[in-house]
């Protein structure tokens, strides 16, 4: 057989392309340096840019602060002697602790009941039917609703907060879990019956992997959430962790401590996406370049 | 033409209704296939050529007649496989994983596993492949990873949904070689659906011709053309344009008989049990 081939190049569209237009073109050692050259100047460009920007942030916040008082705007020379100070003196480090806490908790409770769920509702479509329109109203419903509720049920402190975040949480994670093995593609399952597959494989061999990258997605947006829950538990039930600061700066008008915790906020957002993202590469490795070949 | 072989696949006065019975998709269909034989079944859209294979498979059952393979209900496993119009390889596993799938669905060990889906990997030359994901590779690359998949689990039938419909016309060519080569040497029974008359004669023993709207049989064709096909093109010889011709005939009266072969095709609402390809 591969002989076969081997006799037959010109039909092969593939091992053609290498030799169709070799006389003419650039030997690949040259094209090849020309495009990295391209890449390291659009990279260049782009990284320039975004400098820029940071550095008007910057200038921006020194003349607000220099035309309307640091009640307005703070100092970002004073934000950072602030945050120095605050990281120095372990408040910083503290509060990042029990928010993390908070949303660490949140986050894989809502992650292993909302994948266990959304499996289970999108894998027996009579469930699904029967459940639809409950987890519809729930996930509508702003997770901050249901503070009051559970200030009532489980208290103030970590625990309440924790079930604030999982609350909120877990609903984005059921239904893209549920849509995702809801929709899994009909004619991979269809092939895999073709060839003998009984429902159990049918289902966490193909149905399963296929959902994973709505799966994924669910869990990207269940992290965000998770953090937006945290700091509104912070601010609204015993205050506590970086939503605690922020409230306590706020309240106090304390602006350059205010900035502080909010870079230290955004810091922590951040990693999370990352993080996030790197696991998907990881787990849905073909699906991402899939994603960037097209 | 031995009568005293017994059929492989055996369907008798065949029919199957979609749509709650709204849509008649076969109607008294029957015939046999015999071990080791290349039959095809030809025919515009909406005749069920799909339909037919997915009964001979066992993915969904008859509502009249009957079909039965090695002289029981069919029943979707390593008896059968398919090789469909797109080559439906599962995208986050390696090509070799793919075809390692199907074999641990025979219950096949590890070791068994990975050293048949490598030595069928090389069969259809893609043995340098084996560790990529299957978007890597072009169509036609696929479509062999697909062809290796259904012969690794060792099939008496193979069940091939117009394997090589989106291919370009020279990657066509050299599968259908391929595939002619692959038979001689292993000789299971092959069932190919397609719409193109000069693949059907090119490649099988028998044709059938279906009709469509209900899908029936319009006629049985015996291909007499020298073997091996692979070797001597016989697209040059006098009795391929014959045949040719005859279909094509049967095709126009078809149309002439009020057949709409086009028309039609956007009225019925595609549905899983329809034909996705077809309509």
């Amino acid at each position: 057989m591969t002989e076969e081939l081997a006799k037959t190049p010109p039909t092969r569209p593939e091992s053609s392309l290498s030799t169709a237009g070799g006389s003419k073109a650039l030997p690949p050692a040259q094209l090849a340096g020309r495009a990295r050259k391209r890449r390291r100047i659009e990279r260049g460009v782009v990284l320039g840019s975004q400098i820029t920007i940071a550095l008007l942030v910057v200038a921006g916040m020194f003349a607000l602060n220099a035309a309307a008082g640091k009640l307005i705007m703070p100092k970002p020379t004073d934000v950072l002697n602030q945050s120095i100070k605050m990281w120095a003196d372990g408040t910083m480090i503290k509060a990042l602790g029990q928010s993390v806490t908070v949303i660490g908790l949140g986050f894989l409770l809502s992650a292993s009941t909302g994948i266990l769920f959304g499996i289970l509702l999108g894998g027996f479509r009579f469930l699904g039917r029967v459940f639809d329109p409950f987890v519809n109203a729930m996930n509508s419903t702003p997770g901050a609703a249901f503070i009051p509720l559970i200030i009532v049920w489980f208290g103030l402190y970590t625990e309440a907060k924790v079930v604030v975040v999982w609350n909120a949480a877990m609903f984005p994670i059921l239904i893209n879990t549920a849509a995702g093995i809801a929709n899994s593609n009909k004619d991979l399952t269809e092939m895999a019956r073709a060839f003998g597959a009984k429902r159990l494989t049918l289902f966490w061999k193909v149905m399963v992997p296929d959902a994973l990258p709505s799966i994924l997605s669910g869990l990207r947006i269940g992290a965000a959430i998770a953090t937006v829950g945290t700091v509104i538990s912070e601010l609204t039930m015993a205050q506590s962790g970086l939503g605690g600061l922020l409230a306590a700066a706020g309240n106090r008008f304390q602006m350059d401590k205010y900035f502080a915790v909010v870079i230290v906020l955004m810091a922590l957002g951040t990693s999370i996406t990352a993080l996030l993202r790197f696991a998907e590469h990881r787990i849905a490795r073909w699906r991402v370049s899939l994603r960037e070949g097209s | 033409m031995d009568k005293t072989i017994q059929p492989l696949i055996s369907l008798r006065n065949v029919g199957k209704s979609f749509k709650d019975g709204q849509v008649r998709a076969l109607d008294n269909i029957s015939f046999d296939v015999r071990p080791g034989e290349f039959i095809s079944l030809v025919g515009p859209s909406g005749c069920g050529k799909t339909t037919l294979l997915r009964l001979i498979n066992g993915l969904i059952g008859v509502d009249e007649g009957s079909v039965s393979v090695m002289g029981a209900p069919p029943v979707p496993g390593p008896d059968l496989a398919m090789v469909f119009q797109s080559a439906r390889l599962l995208p986050w596993l390696t090509v070799v994983g793919n075809i390692e799938f199907v074999l641990s669905l025979r219950g096949l060990s590890r070791g068994e596993r990975s050293q048949r889906a490598l030595a069928l990997l090389g069969a259809v030359g893609l043995r340098d492949f084996a560790g990529a994901y299957p978007h890597e590779l072009s169509g036609g690359m696929q479509q062999r990873v697909g062809l290796a998949r259904a012969l690794a689990v060792e099939p008496k039938v193979l069940l091939m949904d117009e394997p090589f419909a989106a291919l370009d016309a020279m990657t066509r060519e050299v599968l259908r070689s391929e595939l002619l080569q692959m038979w001689s040497r292993r000789r299971m029974a092959i069932v190919f659906v397609t719409h193109d008359i000069d693949e059907a004669i090119l490649l099988s023993q028998r044709i059938v011709l279906l009709r469509p709207r209900p899908g029936r049989i319009d006629e049985i064709v015996d291909v007499d053309l020298p073997e091996p096909r692979w070797k001597h093109d016989p697209r040059t010889l006098p009795a391929f344009a014959e045949m040719r011709a005859h279909l094509w005939a049967r095709i126009h009266d078809m149309v002439r008989d009020g057949a709409e072969l086009e028309e039609l095709a956007g009225a019925f609402p595609t549905d899983d049990g329809l034909e996705k390809s077809d309509l």
